[in-house]
């Protein structure tokens, strides 16, 4: 009984650091962010959501819109790189497609703001090829935005999914291959079921990381509509404003809990079948 | 004897210790400059070095955090911080910060009243040191430069280019997507534009500069910023006070509102075209200084006076304010002039005469109204 109560004591000492680090650096900042988002001159109000849902509403909608037409971009492109490159070893692909994830996000920023700008490199030698005058830029605007995202998402995504795939016991994809089934079948209907979990999991890191970035939409975003991040931003810069941006913080919190309960939930049903 | 040996050591040991004492101790000057990374060179790589050899025991420590008020914002957290940890001295010695930031450090007892012991205060003969935004900050604040928003125009594009707002509309129609600003969440070159925009149309731009505050002098705003959007229809969104810059150098734009300082030091570093002019529009666009300021608890705040009455004595202002970063000075001209070329005089007042200066060089509008046609231009343009 004294030993088990000491091994627990032990055991609580291991979680200690883990823990102190969630609480100190997670649950206490949460804390604080939803309280300070219902202070306004220190009295407790909904006035903060109301400026958000006044001014706000249309920029929520387009980071959620932005977001889930990146996720789903991603999703196809790095599904369609994992098929490739589990059936078929190619060294130099294997390599550049990784090659954005060292790039960090302010030079990827800054690189697309000048390759895709109205006279940037892009149409400058679109414009010496195709011979015409003038081509609209893609920088400031959603295209821009969402092409960048792009950019620097499905390495990340493409890794896990990839990483999965490789994973899977060969000698399923050998049985459907010997039942005759094309490789467009094969992953259709045997890998990607069979990888939903780690797919699942690219998915909601590509749509967290990309609704919390900061840098490409301030670079290349267009000027309105704007990602809530953005809006964040404005709000603590211009007016020393806590109270709004911490109302922002909490609306993109609540997205993407909304987001992490499916997952769990798929995850529950998953569980006891096939591991990712 | 030998008791009397080691007294004798040890009193000779604190005399030449003690003698030593009016060799000033080591002091390391730390400043937080809001701003563009030139004013951190400015500061790391000019005053630095110059100051270094005037007082050989001082080590300045120069740490930027970044232009428009984000950058004055983060230095106000920074002293909140030194003032909540309630140390009797704070690390920081000296803030270089925008007026909004003046302001913010101001109501929160985070900057001290230091102005009485410079001399160099009664050589700024423009108002800012006493008024920022509508507040009186008199005796917290000295100008250490001053900053101009004007339209730059490329003239091989533009033969006449507009004079005035009202004229500048009518350019736009005509000349759809070639006048390009930033908006007001990229910088204040767009900022300043809105403003001065504002400034135009408003009946009381006296109040929105002077104060008081009073929602009631806001009532024209929905026409005015409805007008504004009518305007944006015609006009290209560009990225950032740099990003203007690039837009006119591409040929992208042919017109939008800059810095005065940063399009003279690009154009000094060839980064931009050098046929590009500017011109003031009337009735006026907004200026603004940046402010040395002295945190209430500063360990070496003599040293920080010290400093700050270097960087605005004439000779400085003049060799490096002027001369080097293309800032107007932050005391009279009439002082600066004696150690200027002709040259370089003619290079600052080229496309603005100083007459123009005075004349068109509006103050940014009172806090509260300012942050007011911020939000407005999110809910009314952006919307």
């Amino acid at each position: 009984m004294r030993l088990q109560t000491k091994e627990r004591f032990i055991g609580f000492l291991l979680v200690l650091p883990a823990f102190l680090v969630l609480i100190f650096l997670y649950v206490y900042p949460l804390i604080r962010a939803i309280w300070t988002s219902f202070l306004k001159d220190n009295h407790l109000t909904w006035a903060n959501y109301g400026k958000v849902f006044e001014i706000y509403s249309r920029d929520v909608l387009y980071s959620v819109v932005m977001t889930t037409g990146v996720v789903l971009v991603v999703l196809v492109l790095s599904i369609l790189l994992a098929s490739y490159l589990r059936f078929k070893e190619w060294r130099f692909l294997d390599l550049m497609y990784r090659l954005p994830l060292f790039i960090p996000f302010l030079i990827v920023g800054h690189a697309m703001r000048i390759f895709l700008a109205p006279h940037g490199t892009l149409n400058n030698l679109l414009t010496r090829i195709l011979r015409v005058e003038e081509l609209p830029g893609f920088s400031r605007s959603w295209i821009g935005l969402l092409w960048t995202f792009v950019w620097v998402m499905t390495p990340y995504a493409a890794l896990i999914v990839l990483g999965a795939f490789r994973a899977l016991d060969s000698s399923y994809i050998e049985a459907a291959r010997n039942l005759g089934a094309s490789k467009a079948k094969v992953v259709f209907t045997v890998i990607m079921p069979m990888c939903k979990p780690s797919i699942m999991v690219a998915a909601i890191l590509t749509f967290v990381r990309t609704i919390s970035s900061l840098t490409i939409p301030v670079m290349i975003g267009p000027n309105t509509p704007n990602m809530i991040t953005v809006d964040m931003m404005f709000r603590i810069n211009f007016f020393n404003d806590w109270g709004v941006a911490n109302a922002l913080g909490v609306v993109s919190y609540l997205i993407v809990v909304v987001l992490a309960v499916y997952y769990l939930r798929f995850m529950a049903t998953e569980r006891g079948g096939i591991k990712g | 004897m030998k008791k009397f040996l080691l007294i004798l050591v040890v009193v000779m040991a604190s005399i030449f210790v003690f003698a030593q004492s009016d060799i000033p101790v080591k002091v390391t000057l730390t400043m937080m400059v809001a701003g563009d990374q030139n004013m951190v060179d400015f500061f790391q790589y000019e005053i630095a070095p110059e100051f270094e050899k005037l007082y050989p025991n001082v080590k300045i420590k120069v740490v930027g955090t970044g232009p428009g008020d984000a950058g004055s914002q983060q230095i106000i957290q920074q002293l909140q911080l030194e003032k909540d940890s309630g140390k009797e001295k704070w690390a920081i010695d000296v803030v270089v910060i925008h007026e909004t930031g003046a302001v913010w450090a101001i109501e929160r007892g985070l900057i001290r009243q230091y102005t009485d012991f410079l001399t160099a205060k009664r050589l700024a003969i423009r108002n800012t040191d006493e008024m920022a935004l509508g507040v009186n900050v008199d005796g917290y604040v000295m100008p250490m430069f001053h900053s101009q928003t004007a339209l730059a125009y490329n003239p091989r594009f533009v033969k006449d280019p507009p004079k005035s707002y009202a004229e500048l509309v009518e350019w736009v129609k005509k000349n759809p997507r070639k006048f390009g600003y930033n908006g007001i969440k990229g910088g204040m070159s767009g900022v300043a534009f809105v403003f001065g925009w504002v400034y135009w149309k408003s009946k009381n731009t006296d109040i929105l500069i002077n104060g008081p505050y009073d929602k009631k002098y806001e009532e024209d705003w929905p026409q005015i910023f409805a007008e504004l959007k009518e305007f944006n229809k015609y006009v290209t969104m560009t990225a950032g006070n740099a990003g203007t810059l690039d837009a006119l150098n591409r040929g992208e734009i042919w017109m939008g509102p800059v810095w005065v300082d940063m399009f003279y030091t690009w154009m000094r570093e060839g980064r931009m075209d050098p046929n590009i002019r500017i011109i003031l529009l009337d009735p006026g666009m907004p200026g603004q200084p940046m402010h040395f300021a002295i945190p209430t608890k500063a360990a070496n705040a003599d040293y920080a006076l010290k400093l700050i009455e270097f960087v605005s004595s004439p000779k400085i202002q003049a060799k490096y304010i002027v001369e080097r970063f293309n800032w107007y000075p932050a005391i009279g001209d009439d002082f600066v002039a004696p150690y200027l070329t002709k040259e370089v005089l003619d290079r600052i007042y080229k496309d603005v005469k100083q007459a123009e200066l005075l004349k068109y060089g509006k103050p940014m509008p009172l806090l509260p109204y300012k942050q007011d046609m911020q939000e407005a231009y999110e809910k009314w343009v952006e919307k």
